[in-house]
Protein backbone atom coordinates (compact mmCIF):
# COMPACT_ATOMS: atom_id res chain seq x y z
CA UNK A 1 0.00 0.00 0.00
CA UNK A 2 1.24 3.46 -0.85
CA UNK A 3 1.03 6.38 1.52
CA UNK A 4 -2.13 8.43 1.51
CA UNK A 5 -3.78 11.14 3.58
CA UNK A 6 -6.99 10.50 5.46
CA UNK A 7 -9.82 12.67 6.63
CA UNK A 8 -13.31 12.07 7.97
CA UNK A 9 -15.57 15.05 7.36
CA UNK A 10 -18.87 15.40 9.19
CA UNK A 11 -21.07 16.60 6.34
CA UNK A 12 -21.62 15.73 2.69
CA UNK A 13 -20.78 19.30 1.71
CA UNK A 14 -17.39 19.10 3.42
CA UNK A 15 -16.67 15.76 1.76
CA UNK A 16 -17.54 17.11 -1.68
CA UNK A 17 -15.41 20.17 -1.04
CA UNK A 18 -12.36 18.12 -0.14
CA UNK A 19 -12.84 15.80 -3.12
CA UNK A 20 -13.18 18.79 -5.45
CA UNK A 21 -9.83 20.21 -4.35
CA UNK A 22 -7.87 17.05 -5.04
CA UNK A 23 -8.54 15.06 -8.18
CA UNK A 24 -6.64 12.06 -6.85
CA UNK A 25 -8.69 11.87 -3.65
CA UNK A 26 -11.27 9.12 -3.35
CA UNK A 27 -14.32 8.71 -1.15
CA UNK A 28 -14.19 5.76 1.25
CA UNK A 29 -17.35 3.95 2.23
CA UNK A 30 -16.97 0.35 3.38
CA UNK A 31 -13.72 -0.05 1.47
CA UNK A 32 -14.34 -3.71 0.72
CA UNK A 33 -13.17 -3.32 -2.85
CA UNK A 34 -11.05 -0.20 -2.64
CA UNK A 35 -8.83 -1.24 0.27
CA UNK A 36 -7.77 -4.62 -1.19
CA UNK A 37 -7.04 -2.78 -4.43
CA UNK A 38 -4.87 -0.27 -2.60
CA UNK A 39 -3.08 -3.05 -0.74
CA UNK A 40 -2.21 -4.54 -4.12
CA UNK A 41 -0.90 -1.11 -5.15
CA UNK A 42 -3.33 -1.08 -8.01
CA UNK A 43 -4.76 2.22 -6.90
CA UNK A 44 -2.90 5.13 -5.39
CA UNK A 45 -5.27 7.78 -4.06
CA UNK A 46 -3.66 10.87 -2.58
CA UNK A 47 -6.32 11.02 0.11
CA UNK A 48 -9.23 8.99 1.39
CA UNK A 49 -12.31 10.95 2.35
CA UNK A 50 -14.09 8.72 4.85
CA UNK A 51 -17.87 9.02 4.55
CA UNK A 52 -18.64 6.86 7.57
CA UNK A 53 -18.85 9.70 10.09
CA UNK A 54 -21.45 11.66 8.18
CA UNK A 55 -24.64 11.14 10.22
CA UNK A 56 -27.01 12.04 7.36
CA UNK A 57 -25.73 9.13 5.24
CA UNK A 58 -26.68 6.41 7.69
CA UNK A 59 -30.02 5.13 8.84
CA UNK A 60 -32.85 3.00 7.54
CA UNK A 61 -36.46 4.07 7.61
CA UNK A 62 -39.79 3.16 6.05
CA UNK A 63 -41.96 5.88 4.63
CA UNK A 64 -45.29 4.45 3.52
CA UNK A 65 -44.66 2.40 0.38
CA UNK A 66 -40.98 3.34 0.32
CA UNK A 67 -37.93 2.10 2.15
CA UNK A 68 -34.99 4.48 2.35
CA UNK A 69 -31.57 3.07 3.19
CA UNK A 70 -28.70 5.48 3.84
CA UNK A 71 -25.67 4.95 1.65
CA UNK A 72 -23.33 3.98 4.50
CA UNK A 73 -25.69 1.38 5.99
CA UNK A 74 -23.74 -1.86 6.44
CA UNK A 75 -24.99 -5.06 4.88
CA UNK A 76 -25.37 -6.45 8.40
CA UNK A 77 -27.58 -3.54 9.40
CA UNK A 78 -29.83 -4.08 6.39
CA UNK A 79 -29.95 -7.84 7.00
CA UNK A 80 -30.90 -7.47 10.66
CA UNK A 81 -33.26 -4.50 10.37
CA UNK A 82 -36.84 -5.34 11.41
CA UNK A 83 -38.03 -2.56 9.11
CA UNK A 84 -36.34 -4.10 6.08
CA UNK A 85 -37.56 -7.60 6.97
CA UNK A 86 -41.12 -6.35 7.27
CA UNK A 87 -40.87 -4.30 4.08
CA UNK A 88 -39.21 -6.89 1.86
CA UNK A 89 -37.73 -10.07 3.35
CA UNK A 90 -35.97 -10.78 0.08
CA UNK A 91 -33.91 -7.61 0.43
CA UNK A 92 -32.90 -8.46 3.99
CA UNK A 93 -31.97 -11.94 2.81
CA UNK A 94 -29.90 -10.54 -0.02
CA UNK A 95 -27.91 -8.34 2.35
CA UNK A 96 -27.41 -11.26 4.75
CA UNK A 97 -25.80 -13.39 2.06
CA UNK A 98 -23.34 -10.90 0.62
CA UNK A 99 -19.74 -12.09 0.86
CA UNK A 100 -18.63 -13.18 4.29
CA UNK A 101 -19.20 -11.77 7.82
CA UNK A 102 -16.23 -9.45 7.54
CA UNK A 103 -17.53 -7.94 4.32
CA UNK A 104 -21.06 -7.65 5.70
CA UNK A 105 -19.80 -5.82 8.77
CA UNK A 106 -17.95 -3.21 6.72
CA UNK A 107 -19.45 -3.11 3.25
CA UNK A 108 -22.17 -0.58 2.48
CA UNK A 109 -25.06 -0.38 0.05
CA UNK A 110 -23.82 2.92 -1.37
CA UNK A 111 -20.36 1.54 -1.97
CA UNK A 112 -21.75 -1.57 -3.60
CA UNK A 113 -23.88 0.21 -6.15
CA UNK A 114 -21.36 2.98 -6.86
CA UNK A 115 -18.67 0.36 -7.50
CA UNK A 116 -21.12 -1.64 -9.64
CA UNK A 117 -19.19 -4.86 -9.70
CA UNK A 118 -20.73 -7.14 -12.35
CA UNK A 119 -21.37 -9.81 -9.72
CA UNK A 120 -22.55 -7.61 -6.87
CA UNK A 121 -25.94 -8.43 -5.34
CA UNK A 122 -27.42 -5.00 -4.60
CA UNK A 123 -27.69 -3.81 -8.23
CA UNK A 124 -30.19 -6.62 -8.82
CA UNK A 125 -32.36 -5.33 -5.98
CA UNK A 126 -32.13 -1.75 -7.21
CA UNK A 127 -33.44 -2.77 -10.64
CA UNK A 128 -36.08 -5.26 -9.51
CA UNK A 129 -37.51 -3.11 -6.71
CA UNK A 130 -37.81 -0.04 -8.95
CA UNK A 131 -35.44 1.84 -6.67
CA UNK A 132 -34.32 5.43 -6.93
CA UNK A 133 -30.70 6.33 -6.23
CA UNK A 134 -30.48 9.58 -4.29
CA UNK A 135 -27.31 11.64 -4.56
CA UNK A 136 -26.21 15.01 -3.25
CA UNK A 137 -27.30 16.49 -6.59
CA UNK A 138 -30.35 14.62 -7.84
CA UNK A 139 -32.54 11.55 -7.82
CA UNK A 140 -31.66 8.90 -10.42
CA UNK A 141 -34.07 6.15 -11.51
CA UNK A 142 -32.48 2.79 -10.85
CA UNK A 143 -33.03 1.80 -14.49
CA UNK A 144 -30.69 4.63 -15.55
CA UNK A 145 -28.05 4.27 -12.87
CA UNK A 146 -25.96 1.30 -14.02
CA UNK A 147 -24.27 2.00 -17.34
CA UNK A 148 -21.79 -0.87 -17.73
CA UNK A 149 -19.08 -2.86 -16.07
CA UNK A 150 -17.94 -0.89 -13.00
CA UNK A 151 -19.57 2.21 -14.39
CA UNK A 152 -22.57 4.26 -13.35
CA UNK A 153 -24.04 7.59 -14.37
CA UNK A 154 -22.53 9.24 -11.27
CA UNK A 155 -20.67 12.41 -12.18
CA UNK A 156 -17.60 14.02 -10.68
CA UNK A 157 -18.46 15.46 -7.31
CA UNK A 158 -21.53 13.31 -6.93
CA UNK A 159 -22.02 10.94 -4.00
CA UNK A 160 -24.76 8.44 -3.37
CA UNK A 161 -26.56 9.52 -0.20
CA UNK A 162 -29.39 6.96 -0.05
CA UNK A 163 -31.37 4.38 -1.99
CA UNK A 164 -35.17 4.43 -2.00
CA UNK A 165 -36.92 1.12 -2.72
CA UNK A 166 -40.57 0.59 -3.65
CA UNK A 167 -42.54 -2.02 -1.69
CA UNK A 168 -43.24 -5.19 -3.68
CA UNK A 169 -46.30 -7.36 -3.10
CA UNK A 170 -43.95 -10.34 -3.21
CA UNK A 171 -40.32 -10.80 -4.14
CA UNK A 172 -37.40 -13.17 -3.94
CA UNK A 173 -33.69 -13.17 -4.67
CA UNK A 174 -31.81 -16.37 -5.44
CA UNK A 175 -28.17 -16.56 -6.43
CA UNK A 176 -25.75 -19.25 -7.42
CA UNK A 177 -22.72 -18.07 -5.46
CA UNK A 178 -19.10 -18.66 -6.19
CA UNK A 179 -18.19 -21.02 -3.35
CA UNK A 180 -15.10 -19.01 -2.44
CA UNK A 181 -16.10 -15.38 -2.75
CA UNK A 182 -19.92 -15.70 -2.52
CA UNK A 183 -20.14 -13.38 -5.46
CA UNK A 184 -23.09 -14.23 -7.69
CA UNK A 185 -22.16 -16.33 -10.69
CA UNK A 186 -25.80 -15.71 -11.54
CA UNK A 187 -28.35 -14.02 -9.31
CA UNK A 188 -32.00 -13.34 -10.15
CA UNK A 189 -34.24 -10.93 -8.26
CA UNK A 190 -37.95 -11.22 -9.05
CA UNK A 191 -40.50 -8.74 -7.72
CA UNK A 192 -44.22 -8.30 -8.19
CA UNK A 193 -44.81 -4.57 -8.13
CA UNK A 194 -48.05 -2.63 -8.52
CA UNK A 195 -46.93 -1.75 -12.05
CA UNK A 196 -46.07 -5.33 -12.97
CA UNK A 197 -43.44 -7.99 -12.53
CA UNK A 198 -39.80 -6.94 -12.63
CA UNK A 199 -36.93 -9.36 -13.11
CA UNK A 200 -33.28 -8.37 -12.65
CA UNK A 201 -30.23 -10.52 -13.35
CA UNK A 202 -26.83 -9.93 -11.79
CA UNK A 203 -23.51 -11.73 -12.15
CA UNK A 204 -24.28 -12.92 -15.65
CA UNK A 205 -23.44 -9.86 -17.74
CA UNK A 206 -21.18 -6.78 -17.67
CA UNK A 207 -23.52 -5.36 -15.04
CA UNK A 208 -26.98 -6.11 -13.65
CA UNK A 209 -29.79 -5.85 -16.18
CA UNK A 210 -33.55 -6.26 -16.47
CA UNK A 211 -34.68 -9.48 -18.13
CA UNK A 212 -37.52 -8.06 -20.17
CA UNK A 213 -38.55 -11.34 -21.81
CA UNK A 214 -39.07 -12.90 -18.39
CA UNK A 215 -41.09 -9.90 -17.29
CA UNK A 216 -43.26 -10.14 -20.39
CA UNK A 217 -43.77 -13.86 -19.86
CA UNK A 218 -45.09 -13.13 -16.37
CA UNK A 219 -47.08 -10.05 -17.28
CA UNK A 220 -50.12 -11.49 -15.51
CA UNK A 221 -48.22 -11.96 -12.28
CA UNK A 222 -45.37 -14.02 -10.86
CA UNK A 223 -45.64 -17.68 -11.76
CA UNK A 224 -48.54 -17.00 -14.08
CA UNK A 225 -46.49 -17.48 -17.22
CA UNK A 226 -44.26 -20.05 -18.80
CA UNK A 227 -40.65 -19.30 -17.98
CA UNK A 228 -38.98 -22.71 -18.17
CA UNK A 229 -37.89 -22.29 -21.78
CA UNK A 230 -36.75 -18.69 -21.61
CA UNK A 231 -33.15 -17.97 -22.47
CA UNK A 232 -31.35 -14.66 -22.07
CA UNK A 233 -30.70 -13.03 -25.41
CA UNK A 234 -29.13 -9.80 -26.52
CA UNK A 235 -26.60 -9.61 -23.68
CA UNK A 236 -22.93 -10.50 -23.86
CA UNK A 237 -22.82 -12.86 -20.91
CA UNK A 238 -19.65 -13.19 -18.89
CA UNK A 239 -17.31 -15.96 -19.89
CA UNK A 240 -14.51 -16.64 -17.42
CA UNK A 241 -12.72 -19.28 -15.40
CA UNK A 242 -15.77 -19.70 -13.16
CA UNK A 243 -18.44 -20.27 -15.79
CA UNK A 244 -18.90 -20.08 -19.52
CA UNK A 245 -21.45 -17.79 -21.12
CA UNK A 246 -23.58 -20.78 -22.12
CA UNK A 247 -23.48 -22.12 -18.60
CA UNK A 248 -24.57 -18.76 -17.23
CA UNK A 249 -27.42 -18.53 -19.72
CA UNK A 250 -28.67 -21.95 -18.69
CA UNK A 251 -28.17 -21.16 -15.02
CA UNK A 252 -30.16 -17.95 -15.30
CA UNK A 253 -33.23 -19.86 -16.45
CA UNK A 254 -32.86 -22.34 -13.58
CA UNK A 255 -32.31 -19.61 -11.00
CA UNK A 256 -35.28 -17.66 -12.35
CA UNK A 257 -37.49 -20.67 -11.72
CA UNK A 258 -36.14 -21.04 -8.19
CA UNK A 259 -36.62 -17.34 -7.48
CA UNK A 260 -40.24 -17.45 -8.61
CA UNK A 261 -40.83 -20.51 -6.43
CA UNK A 262 -39.10 -18.81 -3.49
CA UNK A 263 -41.36 -15.78 -3.82
CA UNK A 264 -44.30 -17.97 -2.82
CA UNK A 265 -42.64 -19.59 0.18
CA UNK A 266 -43.26 -16.86 2.73
CA UNK B 1 -7.96 -14.75 -23.95
CA UNK B 2 -9.18 -14.44 -27.47
CA UNK B 3 -11.64 -11.88 -28.65
CA UNK B 4 -13.30 -11.55 -32.02
CA UNK B 5 -15.46 -8.77 -33.29
CA UNK B 6 -16.45 -6.73 -36.26
CA UNK B 7 -17.59 -3.23 -36.97
CA UNK B 8 -19.31 -1.88 -40.06
CA UNK B 9 -18.06 1.56 -40.98
CA UNK B 10 -19.89 3.73 -43.47
CA UNK B 11 -16.79 4.94 -45.25
CA UNK B 12 -14.65 3.73 -48.16
CA UNK B 13 -11.96 1.22 -47.34
CA UNK B 14 -9.14 3.63 -48.22
CA UNK B 15 -10.50 6.10 -45.73
CA UNK B 16 -10.68 3.47 -43.03
CA UNK B 17 -7.21 2.27 -43.84
CA UNK B 18 -5.79 5.76 -43.69
CA UNK B 19 -7.47 6.34 -40.35
CA UNK B 20 -6.08 3.08 -39.01
CA UNK B 21 -2.66 4.45 -39.86
CA UNK B 22 -3.12 7.82 -38.28
CA UNK B 23 -1.71 7.94 -34.74
CA UNK B 24 -3.79 11.00 -33.93
CA UNK B 25 -7.04 9.23 -34.74
CA UNK B 26 -6.01 6.03 -33.06
CA UNK B 27 -4.93 7.92 -29.98
CA UNK B 28 -8.33 9.56 -29.75
CA UNK B 29 -10.04 6.19 -29.93
CA UNK B 30 -8.10 4.44 -27.20
CA UNK B 31 -9.80 5.07 -23.88
CA UNK B 32 -7.35 6.83 -21.58
CA UNK B 33 -4.61 7.21 -24.19
CA UNK B 34 -2.25 9.97 -23.15
CA UNK B 35 0.23 9.72 -25.95
CA UNK B 36 1.03 7.72 -29.00
CA UNK B 37 4.34 8.26 -30.71
CA UNK B 38 5.90 6.69 -33.73
CA UNK B 39 9.34 5.35 -32.92
CA UNK B 40 10.10 3.50 -36.11
CA UNK B 41 8.68 2.68 -39.48
CA UNK B 42 6.36 0.08 -38.03
CA UNK B 43 6.60 0.86 -34.37
CA UNK B 44 4.82 3.04 -31.90
CA UNK B 45 5.13 3.76 -28.22
CA UNK B 46 2.07 4.65 -26.24
CA UNK B 47 0.98 5.47 -22.76
CA UNK B 48 -2.50 4.66 -21.56
CA UNK B 49 -4.11 5.28 -18.23
CA UNK B 50 -6.70 2.63 -17.75
CA UNK B 51 -9.36 2.76 -15.09
CA UNK B 52 -11.62 -0.15 -14.40
CA UNK B 53 -13.60 0.02 -11.22
CA UNK B 54 -11.24 0.59 -8.32
CA UNK B 55 -8.12 -0.05 -10.35
CA UNK B 56 -6.25 2.72 -12.05
CA UNK B 57 -2.92 2.08 -13.67
CA UNK B 58 -0.79 3.62 -16.34
CA UNK B 59 0.59 1.27 -18.93
CA UNK B 60 3.50 2.04 -21.20
CA UNK B 61 3.60 -0.11 -24.24
CA UNK B 62 5.18 -0.63 -27.59
CA UNK B 63 3.38 -1.82 -30.68
CA UNK B 64 4.68 -3.31 -33.89
CA UNK B 65 2.87 -3.75 -37.20
CA UNK B 66 3.48 -6.64 -39.50
CA UNK B 67 1.87 -8.58 -42.34
CA UNK B 68 0.88 -5.26 -43.81
CA UNK B 69 -1.29 -5.59 -46.90
CA UNK B 70 -2.76 -2.19 -47.64
CA UNK B 71 -5.56 -1.46 -47.68
CA UNK B 72 -6.85 -4.85 -46.59
CA UNK B 73 -5.16 -6.18 -43.47
CA UNK B 74 -2.33 -6.18 -40.99
CA UNK B 75 -1.23 -7.75 -37.74
CA UNK B 76 -0.32 -5.73 -34.75
CA UNK B 77 1.51 -7.11 -31.79
CA UNK B 78 2.53 -5.37 -28.66
CA UNK B 79 3.08 -5.40 -25.00
CA UNK B 80 2.47 -3.04 -22.16
CA UNK B 81 3.95 -2.71 -18.72
CA UNK B 82 1.90 -1.39 -15.86
CA UNK B 83 4.48 -1.21 -13.10
CA UNK B 84 3.48 -3.23 -10.07
CA UNK B 85 0.19 -4.07 -11.74
CA UNK B 86 1.86 -6.47 -14.11
CA UNK B 87 2.25 -6.74 -17.82
CA UNK B 88 0.26 -7.71 -20.84
CA UNK B 89 1.10 -8.74 -24.30
CA UNK B 90 -0.86 -9.77 -27.29
CA UNK B 91 -1.72 -9.17 -30.87
CA UNK B 92 -4.55 -8.49 -33.22
CA UNK B 93 -5.32 -9.38 -36.80
CA UNK B 94 -7.35 -6.70 -38.53
CA UNK B 95 -9.07 -7.21 -41.87
CA UNK B 96 -10.94 -4.68 -43.95
CA UNK B 97 -13.52 -5.85 -46.48
CA UNK B 98 -15.42 -3.66 -48.87
CA UNK B 99 -19.15 -3.95 -48.56
CA UNK B 100 -22.23 -2.27 -49.89
CA UNK B 101 -22.21 1.23 -48.41
CA UNK B 102 -18.98 0.96 -46.49
CA UNK B 103 -16.29 -1.20 -45.01
CA UNK B 104 -16.42 -4.16 -42.68
CA UNK B 105 -13.63 -4.21 -40.12
CA UNK B 106 -13.04 -7.64 -38.60
CA UNK B 107 -10.62 -8.12 -35.74
CA UNK B 108 -9.26 -11.00 -33.71
CA UNK B 109 -7.43 -10.12 -30.55
CA UNK B 110 -5.29 -12.49 -28.53
CA UNK B 111 -3.92 -11.33 -25.24
CA UNK B 112 -2.28 -12.59 -22.11
CA UNK B 113 -1.56 -10.93 -18.80
CA UNK B 114 0.98 -11.61 -16.12
CA UNK B 115 2.14 -10.36 -12.78
CA UNK B 116 -0.21 -9.17 -10.11
CA UNK B 117 -3.08 -8.64 -12.48
CA UNK B 118 -3.04 -12.25 -13.55
CA UNK B 119 -2.51 -13.45 -10.00
CA UNK B 120 -5.49 -11.67 -8.63
CA UNK B 121 -7.91 -13.24 -11.00
CA UNK B 122 -9.19 -13.67 -14.46
CA UNK B 123 -12.84 -13.14 -13.65
CA UNK B 124 -13.24 -9.96 -15.63
CA UNK B 125 -10.69 -10.11 -18.39
CA UNK B 126 -13.02 -11.02 -21.20
CA UNK B 127 -15.64 -8.51 -20.21
CA UNK B 128 -13.20 -5.65 -19.89
CA UNK B 129 -11.45 -6.50 -23.13
CA UNK B 130 -14.77 -6.56 -24.91
CA UNK B 131 -15.80 -3.20 -23.48
CA UNK B 132 -12.48 -1.65 -24.44
CA UNK B 133 -12.65 -3.04 -27.94
CA UNK B 134 -16.22 -1.86 -28.38
CA UNK B 135 -15.38 1.58 -27.02
CA UNK B 136 -12.43 1.81 -29.37
CA UNK B 137 -14.26 0.80 -32.51
CA UNK B 138 -17.37 2.82 -31.72
CA UNK B 139 -15.25 5.94 -31.37
CA UNK B 140 -13.18 5.00 -34.40
CA UNK B 141 -16.32 4.53 -36.45
CA UNK B 142 -17.69 7.90 -35.34
CA UNK B 143 -14.50 9.72 -36.25
CA UNK B 144 -13.99 8.02 -39.58
CA UNK B 145 -17.56 8.55 -40.68
CA UNK B 146 -17.43 12.21 -39.71
CA UNK B 147 -14.20 13.06 -41.52
CA UNK B 148 -14.52 13.77 -45.22
CA UNK B 149 -12.37 11.23 -47.00
CA UNK B 150 -9.46 12.86 -48.70
CA UNK B 151 -9.47 10.75 -51.81
CA UNK B 152 -12.98 9.37 -52.05
CA UNK B 153 -16.46 10.78 -52.51
CA UNK B 154 -18.93 11.74 -49.81
CA UNK B 155 -18.11 10.17 -46.43
CA UNK B 156 -20.09 7.21 -45.34
CA UNK B 157 -22.97 7.75 -47.69
CA UNK B 158 -21.79 6.59 -51.03
CA UNK B 159 -21.06 2.89 -51.41
CA UNK B 160 -17.39 2.33 -51.82
CA UNK B 161 -16.19 1.69 -55.30
CA UNK B 162 -13.88 -1.31 -55.63
CA UNK B 163 -12.00 0.29 -58.47
CA UNK B 164 -11.01 3.18 -56.23
CA UNK B 165 -8.75 0.97 -54.15
CA UNK B 166 -5.73 0.49 -56.25
CA UNK B 167 -4.47 4.01 -56.41
CA UNK B 168 -4.83 5.19 -52.82
CA UNK B 169 -3.34 2.02 -51.47
CA UNK B 170 0.07 2.84 -52.78
CA UNK B 171 0.11 6.18 -51.01
CA UNK B 172 -1.21 4.72 -47.81
CA UNK B 173 1.10 1.78 -47.61
CA UNK B 174 4.06 3.43 -45.91
CA UNK B 175 1.76 4.81 -43.26
CA UNK B 176 0.17 1.57 -42.33
CA UNK B 177 1.65 1.13 -38.92
CA UNK B 178 -0.88 2.26 -36.43
CA UNK B 179 -2.86 -0.91 -35.99
CA UNK B 180 -0.60 -1.43 -33.11
CA UNK B 181 -2.65 0.91 -31.12
CA UNK B 182 -5.66 -1.28 -31.41
CA UNK B 183 -3.72 -4.17 -30.07
CA UNK B 184 -2.26 -2.09 -27.30
CA UNK B 185 -5.71 -1.06 -26.20
CA UNK B 186 -6.80 -4.65 -26.02
CA UNK B 187 -3.77 -5.60 -24.03
CA UNK B 188 -4.16 -2.84 -21.54
CA UNK B 189 -7.76 -3.67 -21.06
CA UNK B 190 -6.94 -7.23 -20.22
CA UNK B 191 -4.53 -6.22 -17.51
CA UNK B 192 -7.01 -4.06 -15.77
CA UNK B 193 -9.73 -6.61 -15.59
CA UNK B 194 -7.76 -9.06 -13.66
CA UNK B 195 -7.06 -6.65 -10.88
CA UNK B 196 -10.62 -6.23 -9.92
CA UNK B 197 -11.57 -9.76 -9.29
CA UNK B 198 -10.26 -9.96 -5.77
CA UNK B 199 -13.19 -8.17 -4.14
Amino acid sequence: MYEFAYCAPGTVEDAIGILAQDEDALPLSGGMTLLPTMKQRLRQPSRLVDLNRIPSLSGIHVNGEHLVIGSTARHTQVASSPDVSAFCPALAGLAGNIGDPQVRNRGTIGGSIANNDPAADYPGAVLALDATVITNKREIPGDDFFTGMFSTCLEEGELVTAVRFVRPSRAAYVKFPNPASRYAIVGVFVAEMSAGVRVAVTGAGPCAFRWHAAEAAMAGGLARGSIANLRIEGVNLNDDIHASADYRAHLATIILGRAVAAAFKD
Amino acid sequence: MELEGEQFIRAPRETVWAALNDPDILGQCIPGCEQLIRTGENQFDGKVTAKVGPVKATFAGGVTLSNITPPASYTITGEGKGGVAGFAKGGADVHLTEQEGGTLLVYTVKAAVGGKLAQIGARLIDGVAREYAEAFFTKFCTIVEAVPPSSAAAPGVVPSNPSANSEPSSTVAPESKKWLIVAAAGILAVLLYMVISSG
